[in-house]
Order: C-alpha cells, then structure tokens, then sequence
C-alpha cells in the first residue's frame, strides 16, 4: 500500500508540478502585482495595498468593459446554443455521410484563430470579400456595409464569428447527451401516437436540459477568455466598442505600461468569473435536485 | 426506422445550412488561394475559379517569412505535444486508478484550471520567464502550452483508461504485475486511440496559441504561424491573394492530422463528455 501511495505521487507530480508552476504561482504573482505600483516589466515597485482596486473601480472604461464582457458572454451563449443544439439534433439522424459529418464538423475549431481571422476578415470585406457583393446582387443592401466600422455592427459580427468557430465542439458534447437518451422511450412515444414535436418537447428536451445546462455554463467560461479574435479583427475598437475585459487587461498592461493596473483588472475579473461559476453550479445542482 | 416527408426535408434543410456554414468558407478560402488577384476582388464572386495559379504560394515561400514560422510552429507543436504526453498518461492513470490522499480535490482544481482564464497568468509569467532567461525562446512557447493542455488531456485520458474492461486489468493484478507494467503494456496500447485524441489536441493548442507567442517572442525569426502570419497581415496594404495561400497552408498540418487520427479525437471527446 505504501509502496503503491509513492507510486502514485510520481505518476501526478510532475504534471501537478507544471500546473503549480505556471498557473498556481503566477496566480499568486497576479493578486501580490495587484498591490504594487509596477508599471513596466522587471522593474521594482512599491506596496500601494489597495490603491489599484480603488483606481479601477472608480474608472467607468472598466465598467464599460464589464458590461461589454456580459454582453459578449451572454450573446455567445445564446447563439452557440442555439446553433449546436441544432447541429447536434441533425448529426443524431442516420444519414449517407454522417460519420463523415461528425468528424469534420469541428474543423472550425481545429484551425488557427489567425486563419479565422483571414477567412472572415475577408468574407465580410467591403472590396471584394462574399457577403457585400452577395447582398448587394439580391438587393438587400444597395452599398458595402462596413462589419467593423460601427461599436454595434463590429461587436455582432464578431460574436458571429466566435460562434461560429465554437459551436461544433459545443455540439459534438450535446452529440453525446443525445446518443445517451435510450431508443425504445423513442419507439414507446411513437407506438403512443407522438409526433415529432411531441418527441422533441416530452423526451429529448426534458433528458437534455442538464447537459445543456451545463454545457452553457463551460461555453461561457470559455468564451469570457477568449482574447485573440478579438484582438485580431478589431483591437477593441472602433472606439472601445469591443473591448472587453481580456482586450483591457491586454492592454493596460502591454500598450499602457500599467502592470499593476492591469493585474488588478485581471484579478476582479476572476473574482467575477469565479462568482459566476459558483453561481451557477449551485443553480444546475439545485435543478437536477428538483428533477 | 421510416422518416416522413417533412421530418426529411428538415433534416435535409439543417444539414445542407451546416455544410455551407462551416464548408463555404473555407472552401471561399482555399480556393481562392489558386485565384489571379483581379478574380480574388472581382465585384461578382465565382463559386468555382476562372483562374488557376500559384503565384500566391510562391510568393508567400520565397517571399516572406512563412516558412521561418511554420518551421518554429511544426518544432513548438510536436515538442509540446511529446510533452503533454508524457506528463499526462501517468497522471490520468493515477488519478483513475492509484489511490493517494487528495485525489479527489487534485482532480477537481485541475478540472477548474481548464477553464481558467489565461490571460491572468500572462503578465506575472511574462516577469518570471524574463528574469529566468527564457523571454524570446521556443522552449517558452513549450512550456505555456504544455501547461494548458494539461488539465483537458488528463480529463480525457481518465475517461479513456475508465473504458477499459476491468477483467483485463484484474487478471495482470492476479499476476502479480506492478503498476507501471500495467500501464505500460496493458493499458497504454489499449486506450492508443485516446491517445491518439490527447495528441492531436495538445498538436492543435500548441498550432494555434496566439497570445503567449506575441508576447514571450520578440525576434521575428523565432515567431510561430499565428503571430507572424499577423504581422504579414498588417505590412503594406492588403494582400489577400498571399494571405489566403498563407490561411490554406496554416490549415493543411491540422487538416493531414485530422484526416489521420480524428475519428479518434472525436469519439474521445463525446464519450469524455459522457463520463
């Protein structure tokens, strides 16, 4: 027993070394910079206690940043539901082609976020690109419409392309709740006279929603992070109308050179992720109790 | 089982609006990566191309950096991903199998850590890498993404070892095996396609990180894809012709890979969900 309690340990500690590391050390790095006045790096600074937190709390761009993160998180949680719960229901269907559509399906999410840049980048471009000379053939629009030339237009375009990019591998996750769901509750509520719908609203969604539940609550912790999209397609702009919290702690700290600005924005951003996080798994937990 | 007609034409409606979601751009891409620049702008778009050429690629291989980049992105991956491996097969192993004290709450934090937001960490490990020399390194990049596909590989693998028939494990147990020769030649060539899985994701993170490598890289002959790639996107004016070849070429690794072994990662990552 004892032998195989050491064996143990050295199975796990050099993985848990690595994470200790570069993500548990640095984590503690983050809240002590968080109390300094470090403006670039590798230079000294002076413990300030709480200066910082009082500097960003009392800066509206920072609240503008989390009200544009909300608006970020919820908007892709929306629309990566909505349309994996769609893929998923079609790729559960027996067709020619579907092991084949299974597999590539994700190939959104396998490419670099340089080339979804480009793609898009490219397909929404006001010369040349797909989408201007496609709306303007059927009329829908009489001149190019600039994606990312308005706060509004741009923050929506990229929410379709983080979506985009995202909800095959949501789906994929929704595939295997799916394939969970026995046959023959199927087969009973077609022997009963169910139609489709019916099917849908009484056994899939109701054996679904937990996965669901829990699927939403992982996209959006991931979604909150994601930084280089954004980055690339627009830098936060035009006119901060995209940037949210990543995009201001990138830059407070590596074009503003406020490290220690920029450490105290990171730090209330966990906070509230985590605050979110734990919120909502005592809401799934409680749901599946009263299921 | 008998569809309907509708229940058919639904199905067929969903599918053909998925393909052309995910299918239609790239293909817009790649071919238009072998398009004369006057066909790549033209007012009207061609759905198939007028035109073949490639001036494109040639230009991109001889012209630019391009090739610097994937060679530095083709090291950092494999490397990281060898890595990943090598860490966290024995760590999932531990974890589904071995008994220790903590194993439980271990596993937990390192689930939390997945969805952690890395952005966090940035600027405290941009001061620790600098004053340990390893600012503008290659074996930087390996470090960041070793550590972030951590915790999903040693999720996913534990799933894998957990679809092991017990038997199998029990009757080399009656043998009087030790662990380590379990693991090595019982349950390592059976979970091969979950490790198939984990190495392609940990390929796939390590190909396409953008963040770490724009900050911990400074020299441009040291950039990966990704960030060098972005910076040709900024020089001059627009070029799509070579950035179009550049986006079809930063795909091919991902795509040969993915042919190979993704069937594999696929079912990994729906039977982990499962678990």
């Amino acid at each position: 027993m004892q032998k195989s309690r050491s064996l143990a340990f050295a199975f796990v500690a050099p993985a848990l070394l690595v994470l200790a590391a570069i993500l548990g050390w640095p984590l503690v790095s983050a809240v002590l910079l968080s109390l300094q006045d470090v403006r670039t790096i590798g230079s000294q600074g002076q413990w300030v206690g709480f200066t910082n937190y009082s500097t960003v709390i009392s800066n509206p761009m920072f609240w503008t940043s989390v009200g544009m993160s909300i608006v970020w998180v919820v908007a892709n949680a929306a629309l990566q539901t909505v349309l994996a719960l769609m893929a998923a229901l079609t790729l559960n269907q027996n067709f020619p082609g579907v092991k084949i559509a299974r597999t590539w399906i994700i190939l959104t999410w396998i490419v670099p976020t340089v080339v979804v840049v480009i793609i898009w980048r490219w397909l929404f471009s006001t010369s040349g690109g797909m989408i201007n000379p496609l709306m303007m053939q059927t009329g829908i629009v009489s001149r190019p419409v600039g994606f990312f030339s308005t706060p509004w237009t741009a923050m929506a375009t990229l929410i379709f392309i983080n979506s985009w990019r995202w909800f095959p591998f949501i789906a994929l996750m929704m595939l295997a709740g799916l394939t969970r769901i026995p046959a023959d509750l199927y087969e009973a509520a077609r022997i009963d006279g169910a139609n489709g719908w019916k099917r849908f609203t009484r056994i899939t969604w109701p054996l679904l929603a937990p996965t669901l539940g829990v699927l939403t609550v992982v996209g959006t912790l991931l979604s909150f992070n994601v930084f280089d999209i954004i980055w690339l397609l627009t830098a936060g702009g035009p006119a901060g109308g995209t940037r949210t919290l990543p995009v201001m702690i990138y830059e407070t700290a590596f074009k503003g050179y406020k490290l220690s600005e920029a450490a105290t924005i990171s730090v209330l951003a966990t906070m509230l992720l985590m605050a979110f996080a734990l919120v909502a798994t005592r809401w799934l937990a409680k749901e599946g109790d009263s299921r | 089982m008998k569809r309907s007609l509708p229940a058919t034409l639904l199905l067929g409606l969903s599918g053909l609006f998925l393909l052309l979601l995910i299918g239609m751009p790239f293909w817009w891409v790649v071919t238009g990566s072998f398009k004369l620049p006057q066909e790549i702008i033209a007012r009207v778009p061609t759905m198939v191309p007028h035109s073949f050429t490639l001036q494109h690629f040639a230009k991109l291989l001889s012209g630019s950096d391009y090739p610097v980049y994937m060679i530095n992105s083709l090291l950092v991956a494999g490397i990281s991903t060898a890595i990943t491996l090598v860490l966290s097969v024995p760590a999932a192993y531990a974890f589904f199998r071995l008994a220790f004290p903590g194993r439980e709450a271990l596993y937990r934090i390192i689930l939390l850590a997945y969805a952690f937001p890395s952005i966090v960490v940035l600027i405290p490990l941009f001061g620790m890498f600098a004053r340990i020399g390893l600012i503008d390194t290659l074996a930087a990049l390996v470090i960041i993404n070793v550590t972030f596909a951590l915790p999903f590989s040693i999720w996913m693998l534990r799933s894998f070892f957990a679809s092991v028939p017990k038997e199998i494990e029990e009757a080399a147990l009656m043998d009087g095996a030790p662990p380590t020769v379990i693991l090595r030649r019982i349950m390592i060539p059976l979970i091969a396609p979950g490790i198939a899985s984990v190495g392609i994701f940990a390929f796939i993170s390590a190909w396409t990180e953008y963040v770490f490598a724009s900050v911990l890289i400074l020299s441009d002959a040291k950039r990966t894809v990704p960030v060098g790639f972005s910076g040709i996107i900024g020089q001059y004016q627009i070029d799509w012709g070579l950035l179009l070849s550049g986006a079809s070429l930063a795909v091919l690794p991902v795509v040969i890979l993915f042919a190979l072994v993704g069937r594999w990662f696929v079912s990994g990552l729906t039977e982990g969900a499962v678990k």
